[in-house]
């Protein structure tokens, strides 16, 4: 809304004629090398090897010295990268990409096809156990065609594969480092080809990174070309919001990201900061995941009463103080696979969903004014398990406990599971509701992970939806972009018609930096703040 | 003599090798199997199967534990399943900044608490309430909001520490006055009672009528018979210190065991947790001795014995 009313403020400047001045300051204000930066982040990753991390927190940071083959634009259309062309077979599989012939790797290594070739191999290779390797579902081998032409086999058409090949998770490390050994430790030894080399981690403190001077393979879509601007960044690990905002204020920090809602006030349209909001949701919203083979849930009465018991909007606006906005759908509002037709098309309706626990037997209420039938409680746990809870989300959750409570008679029992709790009753299928956000970019890929029968929600439910299931593997086949087009559609619409997700909110990336620091941006294949390859320094 | 120093010496041992099962058994009794936790939101076809192989997951409850004994006696820690690193490396590159931060609360903690303590006793009324009362604030201030208060103030307002890290002694001072405030008000209530009731011994009066001032005799005579009391409170000073350094380490982002072992516990990191628990018990024995010789130089009579 912000940069909307900003837009229409610098609209209303150049037809004043005053276009010409605006255009004076931007020219004088032109990016220059030099200088370094400190930005405070949330999360330590506990690995910084791509191939091996499933945090999103280690991608952001992984793309400042990891590249891919394809870089993706923000409107999901692929730019080349450290690949300048490439060519899918008419039957969808083969895929032949050919390579810059001038990339060297941090440790001087080649970059070639042997080195793709090696890359993938490694994740797809069992013993490694490379989280990486799920994005490889079909890849069934490369080939170096050419020293600098590499080949990919697929067992079956997959739609999602260029997605992933541009993905940080599918990056490339020179194979001499991946030879030897564990690299989730970061320094050096993680070499990459990326704009900054990986100088130094401090664990419990602090990741720095200096500038590759070689760099002249920046992706398609970067605002400029040849090696980053910045002589040098440090990452700070401050998990506190408190702490992480003085710090920026005071000076000690220069960027800081994951600015709480009660403190966005401090950085916007103040003269010395900048706050920068990321798209809503560039992946998926914030949703919950109903296990809807478990009673009661398994009555689709219940999940649509759940489903329209409340309404999201206020909750929402209550706990991020309208900064971002509530969900329609379980794909995101920025992602350009999002249904837009599912706008206004649910939810908020308590008569009805009253009424259709009323027609499904949940006639009686017990001592504290729940619903119950034959004496049974209507209870859904929600299982949230503790390392994930973050970004006030346990109050959104809480705000919609006490909504359903007073509105409906629902008892929606929210618990701070442990890691390994959640793990459990992943592994036996017995999972009740699940809330979160999923970070693979590929909106075919997203819906099968959350709701396809393999996937890793429903993978130990036995008998999942054939319908949805059915339309997500089609899906990931659809190599036809209008058809798989119709198909995401279908699945988001069908998952809220079914009620086996209830979207919530579209989270977004609340970045606040000094003045000075300029270039800041985001990424959309990673959903996440942009690397540091376009920061410059004003003044440096 | 070395006989006592022999059955120690053993103690150490059972204390070490009790530790190291209960916190093995304790891990392997939460729900959730440690391929499963390993593999968080990801699956594909073998991934777990992949997991439990690389790590020996998929060995019997008893081999896996007497892997880990027999590896550990042999001196191998292992390596860490989350971080995927060495944790000898792990645990020794955290050690430090935690013996640091807690070295420096103590040592003030100490420091504060008997000089409160020894101005304060058996003064007048509102003096003692007041200090009685700040005391009882502190000591039940969580470290998280103390550290906060404190870097609000001195780094942020007035920027003479910076936020955090573990650079260099100004980086110290913020996060061990934290961890000091609570455990210097736990331990000046106590002192101060021990003192006033030795202020009451028939010796006391003795010194008195010597001539002595009522500093020294506070200072050389009644602190010697107080500090029994707080001596003993020294092994939960101790345990006190480590705990509280989790959430300072947290509150300030610095380097530390704290964040290394949570993060252990919550993801069932075995290696890890082994490591950290070998440590504890290492510590607890060597405070204890240490207590032990303290009692001795504070305590003539108890030489004798």
């Amino acid at each position: 809304m912000r940069k909307f009313v900003s837009l229409l403020a610098l609209a209303a400047l150049s037809t004043a004629g005053l276009a010409d001045a605006v255009r004076a300051r931007s020219d004088a204000a032109q990016p220059r090398p030099g200088g370094s930066i400190t930005w405070g982040v949330t999360t330590e990753p506990s690995c910084f090897d791509p191939h091996r991390s499933s945090q999103q927190a280690a991608f952001f940071v992984a793309r400042n010295y990891i590249d891919s083959l394809v870089g993706k634009r923000a409107d999901g259309s692929f730019a080349p990268w450290l690949a300048t062309q490439w060519s899918i077979a008419p039957d969808g599989l083969t895929y032949t990409f050919t390579l810059r012939e001038d990339v060297a790797f941090h440790d001087g290594e080649t970059f070639d096809a042997a080195a793709v070739k090696a890359n993938y191999d490694f994740v797809k290779k069992p013993e490694n156990a490379a989280t990486a390797a799920s994005l490889l579902e079909n890849f069934t081998g490369a080939e170096v065609v050419a020293p600098h032409v590499v080949r990919f086999t697929l067992s079956r058409p997959d739609s999602t594969f260029l997605e992933s090949v541009s993905n940080v998770k599918l990056g490339l490390i020179s194979p001499k480092a991946l030879a030897k050994g564990d690299l989730c430790g970061g320094g050096p030894a993680l070499a990459g080809t990326g704009p900054f080399v990986f100088e130094r981690y401090v664990r419990g403190q602090s990741a720095t990174f200096v500038r590759n001077k070689a760099y002249a393979w920046a992706p398609g879509y970067a605002a400029h070309h040849g090696p980053a601007y910045l002589d040098r960044f440090t990452f700070r690990f401050l998990p506190e919001y408190a702490v992480r905002t003085g710090a920026l204020t005071s000076g000690q920090v220069d960027v800081i990201e994951g600015v709480q809602a009660t403190d966005v006030s401090l950085f916007a349209d103040q003269p010395d900061f900048t706050l920068l909001v990321g798209p809503s949701g560039a992946s998926t919203s914030f949703t919950f995941n109903i296990n809807y083979t478990r009673w009661p849930a398994d009555d689709v009465r219940v999940r649509r009463a759940l489903r329209d018991g409340f309404d999201p909007e206020p909750i929402v606006r209550q706990v991020y103080l309208g900064h971002v906005p509530r969900a329609w759908s379980i794909i995101g509002p920025a992602n350009p696979a999002y249904n837009k037709a599912l706008v206004g098309a649910w939810g908020n309706d308590i008569a009805g969903a009253n009424r259709l626990l009323d027609e499904a037997g949940w006639t009686t209420r017990d001592a504290e004014g729940f619903r119950t039938k034959d004496g049974r409680r209507l209870r859904i746990d929600v299982g949230y398990p503790q390392p994930y809870v973050r970004d006030n989300r346990e109050i959104l959750i809480q705000g919609i406990q006490a909504a359903l409570r007073k509105n409906i008679g629902l008892d929606l029992n929210l618990r701070i599971v442990t890691a390994g709790e959640y793990a459990k009753g992943n592994a036996t299928g017995t999972w009740a509701i699940y809330p979160n956000t999923d970070n693979p970019s590929d909106p075919a890929r997203e819906l099968w992970d959350m709701l396809g029968s393999k996937g890793f929600l429903y993978t130990n439910v036995p008998h999942p939806d054939p319908e949805i299931t059915g339309l997500i593997d089609e899906a990931l086949q659809a190599t036809d972009p209008t058809r798989k087009r119709a198909l995401t559609d279908r699945i988001q619409a069908l998952g809220v018609e079914k009620a086996f997700i209830v979207p919530l909110f579209a989270p977004s990336w609340f970045l606040a930096a000094k003045k000075r620091v300029r270039g800041l941006s985001f990424e959309a294949g990673l959903d996440s703040p942009s690397s540091a390859y376009d920061v410059w320094l004003e003044g440096a | 003599m070395w006989s006592r120093i022999a059955s120690r010496l053993l103690t150490s041992l059972v204390v070490a090798w009790a530790s190291v099962t209960a916190a093995f058994l304790a891990l392997h009794a939460l729900p959730g199997r440690i391929e499963d936790i390993l593999a968080g939101d990801v699956d594909y076809p073998g991934l777990r199967e992949a997991i439990a192989a690389e790590w020996g997951l998929d060995r019997s409850l008893f081999e896996q534990y007497a892997a880990f004994v027999s590896r550990i006696a042999g001196g191998d820690l292992g390596t860490s399943y989350v971080l995927r690193q060495p944790v000898t490396e792990i645990v020794g590159s955290q050690l430090w900044p935690t013996v640091q931060l807690a070295l420096a609360a103590g040592v003030l903690a100490v420091a504060l608490a008997v000089s409160v303590a020894l101005l304060t006793a058996g003064r007048g009324r509102r003096a003692r309430k007041l200090a009685s009362i700040l005391e009882l604030v502190l000591a039940s201030t969580p470290v998280f909001w103390i550290g906060i208060l404190l870097l609000m103030l001195f780094s942020f307002t007035l920027r003479w520490f910076p936020v955090s890290g573990a650079n260099g002694w100004t980086s110290l001072v913020l996060p061990s006055i934290a961890l000091a405030l609570p455990t210097a008000g736990l331990l000046a209530q106590v002192l101060r009672e021990a003192i006033e009731k030795t202020l009451d011994q028939p010796f006391v009066t003795t010194i008195r009528a010597r001539g002595v001032g009522e500093f020294a005799i506070r200072a050389r005579h009644v602190l010697r018979h107080a500090l029994l009391p707080a001596v003993t409170l020294g092994g939960w000073l101790i345990g006190g210190l480590l705990g509280g350094a989790v959430i300072t380490e947290k509150v300030f982002g610095r380097p530390g065991l704290g964040s290394v072992t949570l993060g252990a516990v919550l993801t069932h990191d075995v290696p890890v947790v082994l490591a950290v628990v070998l440590l504890a018990a290492f510590i607890h024995v060597a405070a204890s001795t240490i207590l032990d010789i303290l009692y001795l130089l504070i305590d003539p009579r108890l030489r004798a014995a």
